[in-house]
């Protein structure tokens, strides 16, 4: 029985060794997978004509007269659209109306004027224009439907009157049998709602298509392109065709969300086939196409980082890594070669060793504080430089970040050399410091290699120390390594809390978490094939 | 034998010049490599210097925030309201906030990372080991502000929405994440200590009649438990100096959450302060100085802490050494 209740427990163990491994995987592949899914749809999507014309504008990307005429055939389409919003809208605008039925009049007064008529007639015209133009306003100010009829049907009285064929006083009776038409759609009373959720649409087909033709051009990027991705067009047509309300079901109860067709609001009105129209021939307004938008890794970002790539980004983030490298890397092989070769056991070594675990254990934000307060308070101004954030501060502070990394991948690398090979350039004859450059170090040089792409990894992902020392969230590229600048680990935190136009954009955000974790992962790999190399070469001998 | 001693002589006969050469016969090769040793010596001292510049630059930059405000308040008063009118600087909260979440992550983390380092050195084939590492090595290889990201836009959405917290980013959030984050430190130097424990041992206790249980048990894991605390202790380390995930995650909110064991509230640690608040404030402002009293408080901390993980680490290496 005892026997039976160990083994029980010996496999139960077991099985949350292997459970605890598997969760491990488990959150691994719960971390990547949506970052790679949704990053990569940064990079691979359906593009619509808006992002053909935007690469056109910005880079000079496409054939234009290939974009125009596609551009042609879409806007058949499109004209539709703003054609029906038009016409509903000049129905309803009733303000619109009363100011067109003011111009008529302006306009007929002025015929009358250059007209060849007798004086009397002249004057008598004139007043039944003033006569007409108060009936139509009338008729649109009314608020009741009946009154606004016997309005316009003063209106039409004249409309058989010779004195207004052929001229622009015709221009009356056509507005007033519109809006007859318009009266027999719509209830007065929800005129002004009317105009309210025409607006919206508008706004929506805006943000579909963009700006109107003819509208002038916004001074803001992200509005002067429709939706540039089709699942972005998406989303629009969602929001074209449905519309969200919060409504209180309970009285002190949180509101509740409810969805309705946008169109039931247009129920009975012109506009209410429009909604039919656009869900069918949706495809038509954009020309989706798949494709592979790798210029994504050079494109500059327009600001807020609404449309384009994450060129600077990278460039920042390579310029950091690889300036720090350049301090950390001989420093490193050296203070490794000092600890491997010459030094003993004493106490010299022994403060030396505790100085780089203590370097190893310092919070990377207090990097960052350091990095402010010695090289750009301190240092740089003494050597009369600027003590702005910039790129050296910054390269600066994550060199020493990394010393105790390169040091110790070091040591190992020059540790793992066969003394054979020491011993027999010793013997021949060679200096201790010959040995060590023409055996040692090429011997070991692969893993020092291999520790520099592990610390440049663990480099280009740091954000803290380059917080406050390098790092500026939108900017142009530097052209010094006096400026700051932009890198893909402060983009990342930016975009994901500290950007609220990010928000609207969620590819871009994960494109550029996606960009880093490659790039890091990247170095990680080759370091990985790198390590595996010299071990089969070291198991070879 | 005696050719080639004759061989060498007639070498040296050659060049006219002894094989070993004493200090006093060639005094510019020996002051060569003394030089050359000492500037070797110098250029290693640089992480050492690099140490003392640290808590030299840091503490000079805090000091005269000592000197205005009583470090009793700054330690005790959880009143931190650094741009009112009446400034305070009680950092109580976030220490709090620190502790928080380096203590709930180590409790998800230090039981799984056990277990998954007995599982590596005690249990898997050598091929599913293969597989395992790079795991762990791809989950420490992450940059942290991706884990923050996630943290944000994945995880604190869900707990939102399944968990009905009020907002996802909070401390349960930071520390899930935290403990991902430590795992592969505490595991591989687990790991590490565990593998040192001699197959005499094991062999010894599975002769005895031991089952695997049993013997990873009382034998194994007291036996390399030195090596054990120093990963846990690198682990805390890991995990209370981290500051992009905490920033990004925990909310932000100065405050201890009552009642104290709910971590579904929003804090705010340390690091997070220093990070969220440096943009803010005026070089040389109180507000300026006190975050770097944090920072100096932070780099007391890990510093203590290390000087455990050091000692902890000799230890293991010493009884692992005579056990075998």
């Amino acid at each position: 029985m005892r026997t039976r209740l160990r083994s029980v427990f010996d496999r139960l163990f077991t099985g949350c060794t292997y459970l605890v491994v598997a969760m491990m995987v488990a959150v691994l592949l719960v971390i990547l997978i949506p970052i790679f899914r949704r990053g990569a749809s940064a990079i691979v999507f359906r593009e619509t004509i808006e992002f053909r014309r935007l690469q056109f504008d910005m880079n000079d990307r496409g054939d234009i007269e290939v974009l125009k005429a596609e551009e042609k055939q879409v806007n058949q389409f499109r004209s539709k659209v703003y054609k029906q919003i038009e016409d509903f809208k000049q129905a309803v605008d009733t303000a619109a109306l009363f100011d067109r039925a003011d111009e008529i009049y302006r306009d007929f007064n002025d015929e009358l004027r250059q007209a060849d008529i007798p004086r009397t007639q002249y004057l008598t015209t004139r007043i039944v224009n003033q006569q007409i133009r108060d009936h139509l306003r009338a008729a649109f100010e009314a608020g009741d439907p009946n009154q606004a009829k016997e309005s316009l049907d003063s209106v039409m009285e004249f409309s058989e009157d010779q004195r207004f064929v052929g001229t622009v006083a015709e221009e009356f009776f056509e507005l007033a049998q519109q809006f007859r038409g318009t009266l027999e759609q719509i209830d007065l009373a929800s005129q002004r709602k009317y105009l309210a959720e025409v607006e919206q649409v508008e706004e929506i087909v805006r943000r579909m298509f963009g700006p109107k033709p003819g509208e002038p051009v916004p001074s803001m990027m992200r509005f002067r392109y429709g939706a540039t991705r089709w699942d972005m067009a998406q989303r629009q047509l969602r929001a074209f065709l449905y519309t969200e309300q919060w409504v209180e079901t309970e009285p002190g109860q949180p509101l509740e969300k409810t969805v309705a067709l946008r169109a039931d609001l247009f129920e009975g009105t012109q506009l209410y086939e429009l909604f039919d129209y656009v869900e069918q021939n949706y495809e038509r307004f954009f020309n989706p196409k798949l494709t592979f938008y790798w210029q994504y890794f050079i494109d500059d970002s327009t600001s807020g980082r609404y449309f384009g790539g994450v060129g600077p980004e990278i460039i920042g983030t390579l310029l950091l890594t690889l300036m720090s490298m350049i301090v950390v890397v001989p420093l490193g092989v050296i203070s490794a070669a000092y600890l491997v070769e010459c030094a003993g056991d004493n106490m010299i070594v022994r403060i030396i060793r505790m100085g780089i675990n203590t370097l190893a254990g310092v919070p990377s934000i207090v990097f960052g504080l350091f990095g402010m307060a010695f090289f750009m308070l301190f240092l740089f101004p003494a050597l009369g430089m600027s003590s702005r954030p910039s790129i050296l501060a910054g390269s600066l502070t994550l060199s020493i970040l990394t010393l105790p990394v390169m040091i110790r991948s070091s040591e190992e690398a020059i540790k793992s050399v066969p003394m054979g090979y020491k011993e027999a350039s010793l013997a021949l004859g060679a200096s201790e410091f010959r040995t060590f450059i023409t055996v040692t170090l090429p011997a070991a040089l692969p893993g020092i290699l291999t520790g520099a792409i592990l610390s440049l990894s663990r480099v280009a992902g740091e954000t803290a120390p380059i917080l406050f020392t390098a790092a500026v969230a939108l900017g142009p590229v530097p052209k010094s390594i006096m400026e700051p600048t932009r890198a893909l680990s402060y983009g990342t935190y930016d975009m994901a809390v500290g950007d609220r136009i990010a928000m609207l954009v969620p590819h871009q955000q994960f494109g550029m978490v996606l960009t880093l974790i490659t790039l890091v992962l990247l170095l990680n790999a080759l370091s990985i094939i790198l390590r595996a190399h010299i071990f089969k070469k070291l198991q070879g001998r | 034998m005696t050719t080639e001693a004759l061989n060498i002589h007639e070498a040296a006969a050659g060049t006219d010049q002894p094989l070993l050469r004493t200090a006093s016969q060639d005094l510019r090769g020996y002051l060569f490599s003394k030089a050359g040793r000492l500037l070797l010596l110098a250029i290693t001292s640089s992480s050492v210097l690099s140490v003392l510049l640290i808590f030299y630059f840091v503490s000079r930059e805090a000091l005269p925030f000592f000197a205005d405000y009583s470090i009793r308040d700054f330690l005790t008063s959880t009143a931190w309201y650094p741009q009112h009118q009446d400034q305070q600087f009680g950092a109580l909260a976030i220490i709090m906030g620190s502790v928080y979440v380096t203590v709930a992550a180590l409790l998800i983390a230090v039981p799984i990372g056990i277990l998954g380092a007995v599982f590596l050195s005690d249990i898997t084939s050598f091929r599913i080991r293969g597989f395992v590492k790079p795991v762990i090595e791809l989950l420490a290889a992450i940059p942290s502000v991706a884990y923050g990201f996630f943290a944000i836009l994945v995880l604190a959405p869900f707990l939102q929405d399944k968990f009905g917290f009020d907002t996802g980013a909070n401390a349960l959030n930071a520390s899930f994440i935290l403990s991902i984050m430590a795992l592969p430190t505490i595991i591989s130097v687990c790991e590490d200590s565990l593998s040192a424990v001699g197959r005499e041992l094991r062999e010894a206790s599975y002769g005895l009649g031991a089952t695997r249980f049993e013997t990873i048990f009382k034998v194994i894991i007291p036996a390399g438990h030195s090596g054990i605390i120093a990963g846990i202790v690198l682990g805390m380390m890991r995990a209370i100096g981290e500051t992009m995930v905490v920033w990004m995650a925990s909310g932000n909110a100065t405050q201890i959450p009552s009642p104290w064991w709910d971590l579904s509230q929003s804090i705010r640690t340390m690091t997070a302060t220093i990070a969220g608040d440096m943009g803010e404030t005026a070089r040389g402002s109180m507000h300026y100085r006190s975050l770097f009293a944090v920072g100096v408080l932070l780099l007391i901390m890990t510093f203590i802490l290390n000087l455990f993980s050091e000692y902890f680490l000799t230890r293991a290496k010493k009884q692992l050494g005579k056990s075998r």
